[in-house]
């Protein structure tokens, strides 16, 4: 974070010459939050939020080190979410939507 | 020997026993018995068994009154001692003298034990081969069979012609040669036989009887004189007792006689003496000398125990010393020990504890704890209230403070008490009270929340707050975490869980602990990343709640994350090496705290929508949400007297840049709103840190008028202005350059997100609470209220601990909506509905 610092003192030809720029950026740390963008934030299937881990996947890994980028999200052609582990499970024993009954089809997954 | 043979038909008795009576006399009086005429008597008590159908039963007769002879002559000479000591001397002799022939005495009549005639007198659990016995003649021919073995074992006690005698029998010699010391542990062959109980009963009856109290009453006044001090012989004493326990002919409880005579009288004898003794001991020399005797004299006394009493009465003898020395002052021992206490006196509360300790019932033990206990609490209340001054205000003091006095508790309880578990559970006790004290200071949660029955909070004491605060000095760089080494580090951080054990709320010290995290991250302002990582898994050592614990340790992951996707953004365009990025995960992050609108300088506005253009590249389903309050920078001021970096927040940088198209404007209040179009409090808040900044000579921004002395105090029409003739201002001189960190705190939270946050502390509370009850109902399906709370604290008390009130609401709140049910005749029963 704390680098090329001086780089870009040197490139702004602004600084000195052109006094009316008073403030000059030298650098911002811009902090942003993602979400899955669902439309209910919690899974209908095992009634954890979205964002955290399924109920599965924190019982099995609760220390896991690595970035937990595996449970992602899926959507159906229905607009309704759900963790991809839970729904992987349930189509095995029901092809519907658990929220609206429509024949599941994925039509996007979280990355 | 065929002499006797041939003489077959007359009395074969009268024939051989006077003769054999004179050895028998012999022996009593322990004259010298020549080898032959040992041998002789075995013979002839044989031979009379063996020819006289009634032999057994008169030589037992015979016998029986020579020793009753023999006893009556031994009385009279132990009577006729008139001094307690020559008395005892006397006796103790002429015990031994008999008591050792009690030993060989029954050796040749071994015979004896096999017949029926002398059964009814001997006792029940002689030996084995009584059931052979019938009638006359089978019995002597039994007995001529058996005689030429049982004898073999029993003759070799002394030199013996024995026509059986075989070598194998040598071992038992031993026995019966030292079972005369008195200490028989081994079974001698002789402890069994009916002539030996006949002697021990005739001694007992004819002596002992008569002369036992003087005996005992003599016995004591010897050991009243050892007591005093006073010269004394004690194996008279020894000699005593070992008459009272060898006298006992009752195999099954050789120790009859001795426990009911002896015992009795030396418990007697000793409680009367220290009864006395003590009181006096007391009044003389008070309680504090005297629990010194006291400890001495029961030392003593077990020393003296093992010298003149029997194993067994050791116990019984220490109740009996520990109720009279000890219980009988209890209360004006137990007076002492506040004082003592209070003065650290842990030589003499050592020994109050060591002596208490004795006592079984406890209760001095727990008389102590509960001064101890006290005076922990009080104490520590004491020391934190003078001193409450500083320690309200800095962390580090408060920390310290409580460190000092829980070490010199603990050092009180270690020393005093050997680190005992039930003054370390009443050190504890007292512990949790003064960190959990509400008196000193107090954090408000919130009062108002209408939600489930909630009416108010009680308030709660701040020591999980200021515990964070500090964790977050020693974790930061920051200059107390310069100062220390890593080591000084460590061992601070652990003194800090230390506490926190002892802290009920522990949620709000993680609530603490994740916003300073969240900074430190943000900031990166950590001291030492691997610190940082390693005290989450200290936490979760000391039995932080699973989920508090890996939401922090999702942290951790996720700014690493953060920062490879950083690298990939700043490869990808290279215009932006101004700008980092950090793109978080929001259920790790930033669950309930609510984001602030700003309007973006133009300069920062530019990069937003690269930024997200490049993260939906990487990624799809997701929704990026900017978190400028918590976002910051470095900005280049240029004024008339020199240029500086200033180190700024995103709402600072707003603020600052809008003099950027009109230098030396005064800007209103109101207009700045307008143009950074920041929520009223924030706006105040960031205006307040630049026109007053702590502990800076001159300020960036001035303002109109001056006399405002709090952010409340803005008016519409507030202006404000930059201070052309800002500097920074090092030892006394104005700097040209320089860098300066404006930041300070960063603001991760709005005021109203703050009262959120209390909010969802007692929100979350709430919750766990009745989680834990459903937990504990559906397992146990009916409880009844006391044990159900003593279950729900055990659950919660890692997180915090739910008041009564609280439970009580929650369990209203369950049974109204029907997830369980009171017991209708019992209202304290509580029901599961499934």
């Amino acid at each position: 974070m704390a680098d090329d610092g001086e780089n870009s003192v040197d490139n702004k030809p602004t600084d000195d010459s052109k006094p009316e720029k008073m403030f000059t950026l030298k650098k911002w740390n811009a902090v942003a939050m993602w979400s899955w963008d669902v439309e209910c934030d919690i899974c209908a299937i095992c009634r954890v939020q979205v964002m955290d881990s399924c109920l599965r996947c924190q019982a099995e890994n609760k220390r896991d080190v690595l970035g937990r980028q595996d449970c992602v999200v899926v959507w159906g052609e229905c607009n309704h979410s759900f963790h991809h582990c839970c729904m992987s499970l349930w189509v095995k024993q029901n092809n519907r939507c658990p929220l609206c009954q429509q024949e599941w089809s994925i039509q996007r997954m979280g990355k | 020997m065929l002499r006797a043979i041939g003489k077959r038909d007359r009395d074969i008795f009268d024939e051989v026993w006077p003769e054999k009576r004179k050895i028998v006399l012999k022996l009593l009086r322990q004259e010298t018995v020549s080898q032959l005429e040992w041998q002789e008597l075995f013979f002839g008590v044989h031979f009379v068994c063996l020819w006289d159908e009634k032999g057994a039963a008169k030589i037992y007769e015979g016998l029986q009154q020579d020793i009753v002879e023999f006893i009556v002559q031994a009385q009279s000479k132990v009577q006729a001692q008139r001094g307690e000591q020559a008395l005892l001397a006397t006796y103790i002799v002429e015990w031994r003298k008999f008591f050792t022939q009690s030993n060989y005495l029954p050796l040749p009549f071994r015979q004896l034990e096999q017949s029926p005639q002398v059964k009814p007198a001997s006792s029940s659990s002689s030996t084995s081969s009584s059931a052979i016995g019938g009638g006359g003649a089978s019995t002597s021919n039994a007995a001529a069979l058996i005689s030429s073995q049982v004898p073999s074992s029993s003759s070799s006690a002394k030199p013996s012609t024995s026509s059986a005698a075989t070598g194998g029998a040598s071992t038992s010699a031993g026995g019966a040669s030292n079972s005369a010391g008195g200490s028989s542990s081994k079974k001698s062959p002789t402890e069994d036989s009916p002539v030996r109980k006949l002697m021990l009963d005739s001694w007992n009856k004819h002596i002992f009887h008569d002369i036992k109290d003087r005996l005992q009453e003599s016995a004591m006044k010897i050991v009243h004189a050892e007591r005093n001090g006073d010269a004394y012989d004690a194996q008279l004493v020894v000699g005593v007792r070992e008459s009272y326990v060898n006298l006992s002919s009752n195999a099954e409880d050789k120790l009859e006689i001795y426990r009911e005579y002896f015992e009795k009288a030396y418990l007697k004898a000793t409680a009367d003496f220290y009864r006395l003794k003590s009181a006096e001991q007391q009044q003389e020399n008070g309680v504090l000398a005297y629990m010194k005797y006291a400890d001495a004299k029961l030392r003593e006394e077990e020393v003296r125990a093992k010298r003149y009493l029997e194993p067994s009465s050791f116990n019984i003898l220490t109740c009996r010393l520990v109720k009279v020395l000890i219980v009988d002052h209890l209360n004006s021992i137990i007076a002492e020990c506040p004082a003592l206490i209070r003065d650290y006196e842990t030589e003499r509360l050592n020994l109050m504890f060591r002596l208490l300790d004795r006592v079984i019932d406890g209760e001095g033990v727990e008389a102590m704890m509960g001064d101890l206990q006290r005076h922990i609490k009080s104490a520590g209340l004491a020391d934190m209230q003078s001193a409450s001054e500083i320690i309200t205000q800095d962390s580090e003091k408060y920390v310290e403070r409580l460190l000092e006095l829980f070490n010199r508790f603990s050092d009180l309880v270690r020393n005093a008490f050997n680190d005992d578990p039930r003054f370390l559970t009443a050190r504890d006790i007292a512990f949790k009270m003064v960190v959990n004290d509400t008196s000193v200071f107090k954090m408000e949660l919130p009062t108002s929340i209408a939600n489930r029955g909630v009416k108010y909070t009680a308030p709660e004491s701040k020591c999980p707050e200021l515990l964070a605060n500090y964790c977050d000095m020693l974790l930061r760089r920051t200059p107390l975490s310069k100062r220390l080494t890593s080591e000084q580090i460590d061992a601070r951080l652990r003194d800090v869980l230390l506490v926190l054990k002892y802290v009920n709320n522990k949620d709000v010290f993680m609530r603490y602990h994740k916003v300073h995290l969240t900074r430190r991250l943000i900031l990166g302002t950590s001291a030492d990343s691997e610190k940082e990582e390693d005290i989450v898994e200290w936490l979760r050592e000391v039995g932080m709640p699973a989920d508090y614990v890996n939401r922090l340790a999702r942290m951790f992951q996720d700014i690493k994350v953060s920062e490879d996707l950083n690298t990939q953004f700043r490869n990808s365009i290279s215009r932006h090496d101004a700008i980092n990025i950090k793109i978080l995960n929001a259920g790790a992050w930033a669950r309930c705290s609510e984001r602030v609108s700003v309007s973006l300088p133009i300069e920062l506005e530019d990069y937003i929508p690269d930024v997200e253009e490049f993260y939906k590249k990487k990624h799809s389903g997701r929704k990026l949400q900017w978190y400028h309050h918590m976002s910051n920078g470095t900005i280049t001021f240029v004024n008339n007297f020199g240029r500086y970096d200033l180190d700024v927040t995103t709402f600072q940088m707003a603020v600052l840049f809008a003099w950027n198209q009109r230098q030396h404007d005064k800007i209103s209040y109101e207009n700045l709103r307008l143009a950074t179009e920041l929520p009223d409090p924030e706006l105040r808040r960031t205006l307040w840190s630049l026109v007053a900044f702590p502990k800076i000579k001159k300020q960036i921004l001035l303002m109109e008028p001056i006399a405002i002395s709090s952010p409340k105090d803005f008016a519409e029409n507030t202006m404000f202005y930059i201070n052309q003739e800002f500097a920074i201002v090092k030892n006394g001189k104005s700097q040209r350059r320089g860098k300066l960190n404006l930041i300070g705190r960063l603001q991760l939270s709005t005021e109203r997100s703050q009262q959120e946050d209390n909010q969802s502390i007692v929100q979350l509370r709430i919750l766990r609470t009745q989680e834990a009850i459903i937990k504990i109902m559906k397992v146990r399906k009916r409880m009844n209220n006391a044990a159900l709370q003593a279950e729900l604290i055990d659950i919660l008390k890692n997180m915090f601990l739910p008041s009564k009130k609280m439970i009580k609401e929650q369990l209203e709140w369950l049974i109204e909506h029907k997830y369980m049910r009171r017991d209708d005749d019992d209202i304290n029963m509580f029901i599961y509905v499934a």
